[in-house]
């Protein structure tokens, strides 16, 4: 039987290789996806634990709004990206370091 | 303090201090002229001493044998001690302050021509006249401090006087040599003067020596031994100033100096302010040291005379004579011969300061022969003169009136007051045991040396033929007495020499009304043989010599003392007091001087070099220290702040992934930390 604990290992492994790709990855789009990766393992969590509370699905409730944010900070992210792009030409992001200093 | 003075008496010292102070003004004067020779410069001296002259000439008639005129303020307190300075006018002071301007009148005269073309002249007639100022004032002044300041002032204006010409290595010298040994004396002066305020506590002139002498009364006698330092004192500042043996050598070099100077200064007035001084401190003196004193005179009486027999600089012999003379005053201060002593020093500036004229004027004309010739020949020396009596008739006069005054022969004034002095040496020597006897014969003595120097010399100059046209034919002769600036001194100077202007006996010389003014003496009396055996033997025997040496110079006769002989060489080389000083006084002084140089260089510069050394090196380790421990130190805190701010700013590469990483890293290591704890 599937129980709690599987939906946490399956979540943790999901966050991780967010995590992984956030790091790793030397494309911003890539590193968004990294981003939506941790997210969904955050979203998976929520609607595991869900469980211990059936009858006002607080978990499912927060899950679809955690959807829809992490849709919305995307369309950002994706607006702020092609900005970035078309200042520097790249969207590496170990490129961008004038954040330095 | 003297509220009682009269009005008269009051314009008395305002005339005597405007008498000396305005050759001081003229000095000013000169000093701010423009340009190096002005024709201005002469007679502006020149015009400061006449009038100097005229109110000295009044202040003499007010002063001169009536009561005594002191005026005198205070000057300045230390302690309790309160010092006065003023005016003191006694018929010593204006005599002598009469005597100085009345010679400095026609030696200023005989200057505007004799130096007014020298390239310096400004500077010569500004020193003249400071030289009057310190002289007039040295006369008049009543405080022993202020008379040793113008005391100082005549040796220092005479140092510069003889060293005019200063780019003359021998002038340089010559200065050198007076000013040193007139430093000795002064020493002497000072020591003296010291001894004096401590005993006495007064500077006073006319407190401690006047009336009512304070170093007479028995009170206050000065304790033992000091009499005899404050005697010797007195006597060395008075043997360097009137060139006493053995401080004389000085005198002869200081001819060096224009001629006029040496008539004015080293001839009439400064070498007399020795003579002076023993007239202002006389009652000072014991009976003891009155003889020493009459012994260092007639000495160096006796010796110069011998010395000046053989010289052949013109300048010289004169020197010399001027010594002799000076001997005679202090010889005559000795034996208690006060007033003829001051009466010699009145007629031999007048005939002295005239032959010194003479001297110039001979000397300038030998000056255009050799110029014009372009002789290698030194122009003072008498051995190339000869037959000038009659290219410079007038100079030739006046030659021989100051040479017979000299001589001492009658109807000059010479004869009054020489001959004064013998009588006086002989009444005095009378009674005492042989050696006494030796003073007034051995005065005598010189007197004959006196005539026959000067014979030499007038014989030497002035007669025969001229030594050069000897020598080389072509040698025209064209020489003469000079404008009126030459002769109008030379005819006032030889009118003094004559005896009308001190005495109108021209036989006896009790009747001189200069004697007059000072304290009266046995001797003025007509009371033993001597009085008229003494002038009539001496000058008997001073004609035979004057003969003589006539024959020998002008008629080639034999000399008496070949030359070469050593009685010649003792009397050319000057007796070898030179010599002896430079051996046993200047070499070892200059031996001295080049040990205490080497020590200077070996020693303390050496040592001074050590400490350099020493400091060196400490500062190099020091500087080592520094760089590599201080600095080292602080490069270490500087490299690893630097390293912490590197390594911190590592983090901050603006790369966002690692930023995240290390974010990462941190939160693991807390966790791993908790865990571990």
């Amino acid at each position: 039987m599937i129980g709690l604990s599987d939906f946490l290992i399956v979540s943790a492994g999901l966050f991780c290789v967010g995590l992984y790709v956030i790091l790793t990855k030397r494309n911003a789009i890539q590193v968004l996806i990294g981003i939506e990766m941790m997210l969904n393992a955050a979203i998976l969590n929520l609607v595991a634990f869900g469980k211990y509370d059936r009858f006002n699905n607080g978990g499912q409730m927060f899950a679809l709004f955690a959807i829809v944010l992490a849709a919305a900070t995307t369309a950002v992210a994706l607006a702020i990206i092609l900005n970035v792009y078309k200042k520097y030409k790249t969207i590496d992001p170990n490129e961008i370091h004038e954040l330095k200093d | 303090m003297e509220n009682f003075l009269q009005a008269i008496d009051t314009l008395t010292i305002r005339f005597a201090l405007a008498a000396v102070l305005l050759p001081l003004l003229a000095f000013v004067v000169n000093v701010c002229l423009p340009g190096k020779s002005n024709k201005a410069a002469g007679w502006i001296s020149t015009l400061a001493i006449l009038v100097s002259a005229v109110l000295s000439i009044f202040v003499f008639s007010k002063v001169w044998n009536q009561h005594q005129v002191h005026q005198q303020q205070l000057w300045f307190t230390i302690g309790e001690t309160k010092l006065y300075a003023g005016v003191l006018l006694n018929n010593l002071s204006v005599l002598m302050l009469l005597l100085v301007s009345l010679i400095a009148l026609p030696v200023h005269v005989y200057s505007t021509a004799y130096m007014g073309k020298d390239e310096n002249s400004k500077r010569y007639f500004a020193y003249l006249s400071f030289f009057c100022f310190s002289m007039l004032a040295l006369v008049v002044i009543d405080s022993l401090v202020l008379f040793y300041i113008f005391w100082e002032l005549v040796g220092f204006s005479s140092y510069l006087l003889i060293g005019f010409w200063y780019t003359r290595s021998k002038a340089v010298l010559a200065n050198k040599k007076a000013f040193i040994m007139n430093r000795i004396g002064d020493i002497g002066l000072l020591a003296a003067i010291a001894i004096l305020f401590t005993v006495y506590h007064t500077f006073d002139i006319d407190q401690l020596f006047g009336a009512n002498a304070l170093v007479r009364t028995t009170a206050f006698e000065l304790p033992g031994g000091w009499q005899y330092v404050a005697f010797g004192g007195i006597a060395l500042a008075v043997a360097a100033k009137s060139a006493q043996f053995p401080l004389h050598t000085w005198l002869p070099d200081a001819m060096e100096g224009p001629t006029s100077v040496s008539a004015l200064i080293h001839a009439a007035t400064m070498v007399a302010a020795g003579v002076f001084l023993l007239g202002r401190v006389y009652p000072v003196f014991t009976e003891s040291e009155l003889t020493i004193l009459a012994i260092i005179g007639a000495f160096t009486a006796f010796m110069a005379a011998t010395i000046a027999l053989t010289q052949n600089d013109l300048k010289r012999i004169l020197a010399y004579s001027t010594i002799s003379q000076l001997g005679f005053m202090v010889m005559a201060m000795g034996i208690g011969a006060y007033s003829s002593s001051l009466f010699h020093l009145a007629t031999h500036a007048f005939f002295k300061c005239l032959l010194f004229l003479v001297a110039g004027i001979v000397i300038h004309e030998m000056q255009h022969v050799k110029d014009e010739y372009k002789l290698d020949i030194d122009p003072q020396n008498v051995l190339y003169m000869g037959g000038l009596a009659k290219k410079m008739p007038l100079t030739f006069i006046s030659a021989l009136i100051g040479g017979i005054a000299l001589i001492g022969l009658p109807l000059t004034s010479g004869y009054l007051s020489k001959d004064g002095i013998l009588i006086q040496a002989f009444e005095w020597s009378e009674g005492k045991s042989v050696l006494f006897r030796l003073i007034p014969f051995g005065a005598m003595l010189t007197s004959w040396l006196t005539a026959f120097y000067v014979t030499r010399l007038i014989v030497k100059v002035f007669f025969g033929e001229f030594k050069l046209s000897q020598i080389n034919p072509g040698i025209k002769l064209h020489v003469s007495d000079g404008g009126w600036q030459y002769k109008l001194p030379m005819v006032f100077l030889s009118v003094c020499c004559l005896f009308p202007a001190f005495s109108l006996n021209p036989v006896l010389y009790e009747h001189a009304w200069l004697l007059n003014g000072f304290p009266r003496i046995t001797g003025l009396d007509r009371v033993n043989i001597y009085h008229t055996i003494v002038p009539a033997g001496l000058n008997i025997l001073s004609l035979f010599v004057i003969y003589w040496a006539y024959a020998v110079y002008v008629m080639d006769k034999a000399l008496p003392f070949p030359e070469g002989g050593w009685i010649f060489r003792l009397s050319y080389h000057e007796w070898y007091i030179d010599k002896i000083y430079s051996k046993i006084i200047v070499a070892p002084v200059l031996t001295l001087g080049k040990l205490a140089r080497w020590f200077d260089i070996n020693i303390i510069d050496g040592f001074i070099h050590l400490l350099e050394r020493i400091g060196i090196a400490f500062s190099k380790v020091a500087d080592w220290t520094d760089r590599n421990i201080i600095d080292g130190f602080l490069h270490l805190v500087a490299s690893i702040v630097l390293g912490i701010g590197n390594f911190a700013r590592s983090f901050q590469g603006g790369r966002v992934q690692y930023y995240l990483f290390s974010m990462l890293a941190i939160i693991l290591a807390i966790f791993l930390f908790k865990i571990l704890i």
